[in-house]
């Protein structure tokens, strides 16, 4: 059983009279624990296809359905309760609450969203911390840290609700190489511990190498998939 | 709501100087309403204690029409003996009413035998003219005895006369009045007394006692131009009016119209218009207070929201509901507010409360040195709290509204 699966998938965005196809007619079927990733050039329709899957955006056509939730069905309530409970999000710019310490920042989703009790959001929070390797940091502010840093908290306050899926949109566009691969490999280690299923999106042939499964698009669709190391 | 609010006030001082200007923008509004509140409401007392303390009293009542031509001193609008007869009882058995002070006033010429001049008196029953008016004898000068300060044979005398004439106290002067029917009469009264002129319409007159008023206007029985009356309670004016009015509106005369007409001291001085006025300016400090607040917060949350825009996507990305995101931004707006008038409530006090230690002189009219103790209005300072408060809400509710309805997506994208 596929845990997201999008059945024709269309998604136009229409500016003024100008109608522009981001996806078109996209069929996926993702399973459970996988290690994706996405590429293709600017424009593609990588960032279109993570923010449907991410129940961010809906789709002009199709259905998407993500943990047995036809989540294109979801009102703006409750798509954030279904984001909240099932995803984790990564993004480009690390996306960190900058009045918040590191420590809050991976706590924010359990307190703000979930409402979890404080000595299990204490022990989630600093065990992610540590498994991230960014525990004796947790008293800095985002703007205490270097990039990479910011995106293994990053990485951490994804994880820490115990998504389903972790949807990560060029996560390591603004870092470099050798950092870029210290973040995946925590995500792959993630992976492997929290059986996590990753989708991220990226430009960098040395971390797509990373992924099981590699799809390519192009002009809205997908041309290609292959298995990762291919 | 308390990660709410600590994440609300880390994010009112995440842009420290413009939050402290805003701050301080509301704070000088809140400190100018309670300064001013503090002050004006303290003037206006002050005005109105003397106004009511020490001439007018609280309540008046007068033959009708007696009021409208008042300028003139009329001496052929009086309350007769038997109007008083119907009149007594009902103020007697008024229990709201502490004291009355039946009043002569009319106007005779004052000589000391080289100079002549004119004068306004009043005729009165000293120690029910003490009751009514308890700071009336505080503005007397050579005065022995307060309760008894003006015996029948005694004149006070307004200060402008003293030195106009060249008289003092324990000189003889003359009083010469003219009554109803035009027949003219004097008598011999020595000083007793100097009064301090203030602000008012019986500011500047002379006392008398009511037996030589009722010798000199030559009167078989005893008329009466005024009774002032003394409330227990000054606040009960506008009750006490009402009440009294009402009770006297069903004595009519024979042509079927009022016998008397009942004022609240308010309707007898002009001061009643600048105690208006001290509360309408109260009033504009309060609406450009709320304006400030209105537009600086209002201005801060919007620009809030345009910065924090892609935050906002993120936050609304990992699963914040709409109505956590609006309580947020409300939150920032409400501390925005409650910290600025926190700020003002202490300044403004503080202000006041020095002002209470190294009080104010000031003089207003022909009221010099008079000292000015401002209150702490505990009411206006609740109010005025209140006010900045709940607009600092409404101010951001439109910016809050508009953060919570961002789409993720879009939100996200913003640079």
């Amino acid at each position: 059983m596929s845990l997201i699966k999008m059945e024709n998938v269309t998604k136009i965005y229409h500016t003024g009279e100008i109608s522009v196809t981001a996806l078109q007619n996209i069929n996926l079927e993702i399973d459970k624990g996988s290690f994706i990733s996405f590429i293709g050039p600017s424009g593609s329709g990588k960032t279109t296809l993570l923010n449907l899957i991410g129940c961010l955006d809906k789709p002009t056509e199709g259905d998407i359905i993500v943990n047995d939730v036809k989540i294109n069905l979801l009102d703006r309530k409750n798509g954030a309760k279904f984001r909240g409970d099932s995803l984790g999000f990564v993004f480009q710019n690390f996306n960190l609450v900058p009045v918040l310490t590191v420590y809050e920042n991976v706590e924010y989703p359990l307190l703000m969203v979930k409402n979890v009790p404080v000595s299990e959001r204490r022990t989630r929070v600093l065990d992610l911390l540590e498994k991230v390797n960014m525990l004796d940091q947790k008293n800095k502010y985002p703007n205490q840290i270097s990039g990479g840093q910011k995106q293994r908290v990053a990485v951490a306050r994804a994880l820490v609700t115990n998504p389903s899926v972790v949807l990560a949109d060029e996560p390591t566009a603004n870092l470099d190489h050798k950092t870029a691969l210290k973040v995946i490999d925590i995500m792959r280690q993630m992976k492997k511990e929290l059986g996590t299923t990753f989708i991220f999106s990226t430009h960098d042939p040395k971390i797509v190498g990373n992924a099981e499964i590699v799809y390519t698009l192009e002009d809205g669709k997908i041309v290609n998939n292959k298995k990762g190391g291919e | 709501m308390k990660n709410i609010i600590k994440i609300a006030i880390r994010n009112l001082f995440r842009y420290t100087r413009r939050t402290l200007l805003t701050t301080t923008l509301i704070s000088i509004g809140v400190i100018l309403v309670i300064v001013f509140a503090g002050l004006g409401g303290s003037f206006k007392s002050a005005m109105i204690g003397i106004i009511t303390d020490s001439m007018l009293a609280d309540v008046q009542v007068h033959k009708s029409g007696y009021v409208e031509t008042i300028d003139n001193i009329p001496l052929n609008i009086f309350l007769t003996e038997n109007e008083m007869e119907v009149l007594q009882p009902k103020l007697d058995n008024n229990a709201k009413i502490e004291a009355y002070s039946p009043r002569i006033k009319f106007g005779a010429m004052i000589s000391d035998y080289n100079q002549t001049s004119n004068i306004r008196l009043s005729g009165v029953y000293p120690e029910k003219e003490q009751a009514t008016c308890p700071t009336l004898t505080d503005r007397f000068s050579g005065v022995s005895d307060p309760i008894n300060f003006v015996k029948p044979g005694e004149i006070i005398i307004p200060d402008i006369l003293v030195k106009g004439l060249n008289v003092e106290i324990g000189n003889d002067v003359v009083i010469v009045g003219t009554n109803r029917h035009g027949s003219v009469n004097g008598l011999s009264l020595k000083i007793v007394g100097v009064s301090e002129g203030v602000m008012g319409p019986q500011g500047k007159e002379g006392f008398i006692h009511i037996e030589d008023a009722l010798n000199l206007l030559r009167m078989d029985e005893t008329e009466i131009s005024e009774v002032a009356i003394r409330l227990n309670r000054g606040e009960d004016v506008k009750i006490a009016y009402t009440e009294l009015n009402q009770a006297l509106s069903g004595e009519k005369s024979e042509d079927g119209s009022r016998i008397y007409e009942v004022h609240p001291w308010n309707k007898l001085t002009h001061f009643g218009s600048i105690a208006n006025i001290v509360d309408l300016l109260i009033m504009m400090v309060r609406v450009i207070l709320i304006s400030i607040v209105l537009i600086s917060v209002m201005n801060i949350m919007m620009m809030s929201v345009f910065e924090r825009t892609s935050e906002i996507g993120t936050i609304a990305a990992i699963g914040t509901s709409p109505r956590k995101i609006l309580s947020l931004f409300l939150a920032e707006g409400f501390f925005l507010g409650f910290i600025s008038t926190l700020a003002g409530v202490i300044i403004g006090v503080g202000l006041l409360l020095f002002m209470q230690w190294q009080p104010v002189q000031f003089t207003f009219g022909p009221m010099e040195n008079l000292v000015l103790i401002p209150d702490i209005p505990i009411k206006e300072v609740l109010a005025t709290s209140g006010i900045v408060v709940l607009v600092s809400l409404f101010a951001s509710w439109q910016p809050a509204r508009k953060a919570s309805k961002l789409e993720p997506v879009d939100a996200l994208g913003h640079v």
